[in-house]
């Protein structure tokens, strides 16, 4: 029985591309590129909303949380952090406070939440890097723990982040990648990377199930869901969720925050211990167990293979046009074209046209994440557009050419 | 107790339109209307902000007239990689212009005079400012202040219709447009613009000096002049006047076109055809440094038949011209308005007007109005002048009196007077939300309108 507890949230806010497209000069310097690829009203208009309804709330509660002694990590993507500096420095002071408390642990990720780790390995590793020392930079944490993007991990993945010199990295502990393991111990892949597999049932029940009122175990309450955490069989629970799962994804109403504060004294009465990632590495390295991991990359995301993203047309489209507007840009040798491209194919840009000829519960979490504002543009249309933006892109680089 | 007007005091007027005032704004006709409509306001002493489409070297916010007219430059990030003026990198203007303006009218213009009390009213012109419009309207509505806003949207022309969301728009704003001709064409897709015609600077009503008509006509030497200043295009029936300059010739009767046109390649057509039916064709160009060379420049190509003046026309002296003229062909298949013949009829000239949208124009009482294409009606119409030289002259009188009622300082009297009827409609205007009534200004009608109006229904 699961004696120990891992608590991992990743804070993010997608950059928005601009719809419908909005077309680029000939001859337009980055910086006007930029703002005919990117919605920054947009971004602004959400990332406060958000901020509003999660990130004060939550950063409130999960301050609390540590201040009586619960340990957790946490992860920042740049691409928040950016928005977070602009636009709310209150906030983003707030995220330095939580990201500093001694009981938090500050998780590495993949800066633009990009899909770099699919396209460009050796790129993907540089970034990484730099997302490292950025964050030790603005947050004063120097990350020795890593998550990527939508915890996307592979065998290649693996011996990407293992070559940075980090002691750990997050993956789902999806049964195709367990295979008839539990995702409850230890792991690794032969390195010295450790492997922290998410228990996706548990995590999920809190990240996607809390509020549906559909769903057996509804109402949750902490007694119960600390009841789980103690039955599930193995040294420790690795639970990770959005950091948006707490008043965002559920509202406050939902009651998701006073669950959260009741949970550790439940978990206390049921002699649960929660430990940082690094914590965990040091206590079970040594009863670490091999993993093989996939060729094929695992993520967090939908049913935990790369379907997610790229299970329909639409999705595949754009993901072709992510391939060429990044290795034209990377042509080109300007740095400034580069970042762009690097920000086009930040991974949400998938995730929101997920929905594209589906159905079912995927479809629906992908379309929340749609702004509503491109839903008057009609679900083609949509489609069409984003696929403008990088058609646009890609032409304009000619004039770096 | 005695409803509310529309005063300097108690409202704020807003213009969006993608032409404007600087010359890289300025294409055709809407950016000489924007640019007076906005002036008269803020000489009325209305506090009026214009978004356009400026220049990308000039400042992107500036103020005129003692602080009542703000100039807004939209755009202009994109404009600068776009030299070629307002229409060059259309699409791309009319994107950022859709997506970012209407956030900064209501927070920068709209709810800063709301706060203040104002009546805020919108005037948008032309199908590009469409969209925004609606999104204006739903953001101001988001806000709590879309019934402190008078939304007024204006069609100046049939231009893209087919792009523009009517049953959104209709919606969103009170659509208007130039005449009753386009409110007909309006009508056929279900709309019911109001009619608010466009205007004059009255400084066109000052009277243009016959000395310097005289020279232009010495200076040429000919039996009849004819003008015509319009864009190369088949609708303004080009072909027509040419061949009305033909037939006049083989009547006899020694003739010049002084034709201004635009840029556009169907002027090599009009001139071909001009050439093919026998008429002789010269270019007058001004010589570089030439302040004074425009009459010179006419009286070296005064030999020909066809002038074609390849120089920019400034204002005083195409009212000499006009007047000068014996006829002024302002003969549009189709003119949404036709502010060319009411410029002519300012400067006491005899236009030609098509008929379409040309309200002003009462044939044979202050004009001509050409009913078909075929140029023997214009040819039947100067032989005719010729032959009663007393009817030219009560003609050119009449002509000037009625301009007198189209300048823009009436046409803005007309549109508050629309506004303040629209703002009782929804409550802006003090006292409760009432049905409107339909206004009949006869007063405000020229008399020679007034006649004709009385001899019809009466």
């Amino acid at each position: 029985m699961a004696q120990d507890l891992v608590i991992y949230a990743v804070v993010h806010q997608p950059r928005r591309l601009n719809l419908p497209a909005q077309p680029i000069p000939k001859g337009a310097a980055p910086k006007d590129i930029e703002r005919c690829l990117f919605d920054e009203r947009l971004n602004e208009e959400y990332f406060h909303k958000v901020a509003t309804y999660c990130y004060y709330p939550a950063t409130e509660m999960f301050l609390e949380l540590a201040d009586r002694g619960l340990k957790f990590s946490i992860g920042f993507s740049f691409s928040v952090l950016r928005q977070a500096e602009s636009w709310d420095r209150k906030l983003f002071d707030f995220f330095r406070q939580l990201a500093a408390h001694p009981n938090v642990e500050l998780v590495n990720v993949e800066p633009y939440h990009s899909f770099l780790p699919l396209l460009d390995l050796p790129m993907f590793a540089k970034r990484m890097s730099w997302s490292r020392d950025n964050l030790e930079k603005v947050l004063g944490k120097r990350p020795e723990v890593t998550d990527t993007t939508e915890m996307l991990m592979s065998d290649a993945i693996y011996h990407a982040l293992d070559g940075l010199g980090f002691s750990g990295a997050f993956l789902d502990g999806r049964p195709w990648v367990m295979e008839w393991r539990e995702s409850t111990h230890l792991y690794h892949k032969g390195k010295d990377m450790m492997l922290l597999a998410r228990h996706y049932q548990l995590s999920d029940d809190v990240g996607y199930r809390f509020s549906n009122k559909g769903w057996w175990g509804y109402p949750l309450l902490a007694d119960t869901y600390a009841h789980w955490l103690r039955e599930a069989w193995g040294d420790f629970v690795v639970l990770a969720w959005d950091y948006e799962t707490f008043g965002e994804h559920h509202s406050r109403d939902t009651g998701i925050f006073e669950f959260m504060r009741c949970l550790p004294d439940e978990l206390s009465k049921r002699q649960i211990v929660t430990l940082t990632p690094s914590e965990a590495i040091a206590k079970y390295r040594e009863q670490s167990f091999y993993l093989p991991l996939p060729a094929f990359p695992c993520t967090w995301a939908g049913e935990g293979g790369m379907d997610f993203f790229l299970g329909n047309p639409a999705q595949q489209a754009v993901f072709q046009l992510m391939l060429q507007a990044y290795n034209k840009a990377l042509l080109t040798k300007n740095p400034k074209l580069i970042d762009l491209a690097l920000w086009l194919i930040q991974s949400d840009n998938l995730h929101v046209i997920q929905w594209f000829d589906r159905s079912g519960s995927d479809a629906e979490v992908s379309a929340y994440f749609t702004p509503k504002e491109w839903w008057e543009l009609g679900p083609s249309g949509i489609i069409w557009e984003m696929q403008q933006v990088y058609k646009n892109f890609i032409q304009t680089l000619d004039e770096y050419l | 107790m005695r409803q509310r007007k529309i005063t300097p005091e108690n409202t704020e007027f807003v213009i969006l339109s993608f032409e404007g005032p600087d010359r890289y704004s300025l294409a055709g006709g809407l950016g000489v209307r924007v640019d007076n409509l906005s002036e008269t306001l803020a000489e009325m002493g209305f506090r009026t902000h214009l978004f356009f489409i400026g220049d990308p070297k000039f400042k992107g916010e500036q103020v005129r007239y003692r602080g009542n007219l703000v100039l807004h430059r939209w755009c202009q990030w994109i404009s600068k990689y776009y030299p070629n003026g307002v229409y060059d990198g259309e699409e791309a203007k009319l994107h950022d212009f859709t997506e970012s303006l209407p956030y900064s009218v209501k927070d920068r213009v709209a709810k800063p005079a709301v706060a203040k009390g104002k009546l805020v009213v919108i005037l948008g012109e032309e199908w590009h400012t469409a969209e925004a419009m609606c999104r204006l309207s739903d953001l101001l509505h988001s806000d709590g202040l879309r019934d402190k806003v008078v939304m007024f949207w204006n069609a100046n022309n049939i231009f893209s219709f087919h792009r523009i969301n009517w049953g959104r728009l209709n919606y969103a704003t009170t659509i208007t447009t130039v005449s009753r001709y386009m409110k007909h064409i309006m009508w056929r897709m279900g709309l019911n613009p109001l009619v608010i015609p466009n205007g004059i600077p009255k400084e066109l009503l000052r009277k243009v000096d016959d000395g310097a008509a005289d020279e232009v006509r010495q200076a040429l030497d000919t039996d009849l002049i004819l003008c015509k200043v319009a864009r190369w295009d088949p609708d303004k029936r080009w072909n027509g006047a040419v061949e009305a300059v033909a037939r006049l010739k083989e009547r006899g009767l020694k003739t010049v076109l002084l034709a201004r046109g635009g840029v556009e390649p169907h002027g090599q057509e009009v001139l071909h055809n001009a050439r093919s039916l026998g008429l002789t064709v010269r270019e007058a160009r001004m010589k570089p440094g030439s302040s004074d060379g425009y009459l010179t420049a006419l009286q070296e190509a005064a030999s020909a038949d066809i002038i074609d003046v390849r120089f920019h026309i400034p204002l005083d002296f195409l009212q000499v011209l006009y007047r000068a003229a014996d006829g002024v062909l302002a003969n549009s298949g189709h003119e949404p308005f036709g502010i060319v013949g009411l410029e002519a009829m300012a400067a006491g000239g005899i236009a030609f007007t098509g008929c379409t949208g040309e309200d002003y124009a009462i044939p044979f009482v202050n004009s001509f109005m050409l009913e078909t294409a075929d140029p023997m009606e214009i040819v039947s119409y100067m032989m005719y002048l010729q032959d009663y030289p007393e009817e030219a002259a009560r003609i050119r009188k009449a002509a000037r009196r009625t301009a007198r009622y189209f300048t823009w300082e009436a046409a803005v009297q007309n549109l508050i007077s629309k506004l303040e009827n629209q703002a009782r409609i929804q409550g802006t205007l003090g006292g409760q939300r009432r049905l409107a009534e339909p206004q009949f200004a006869v007063s405000k009608l020229p008399p020679e309108l007034l006649a004709t109006t009385l001899k019809r229904h009466y």
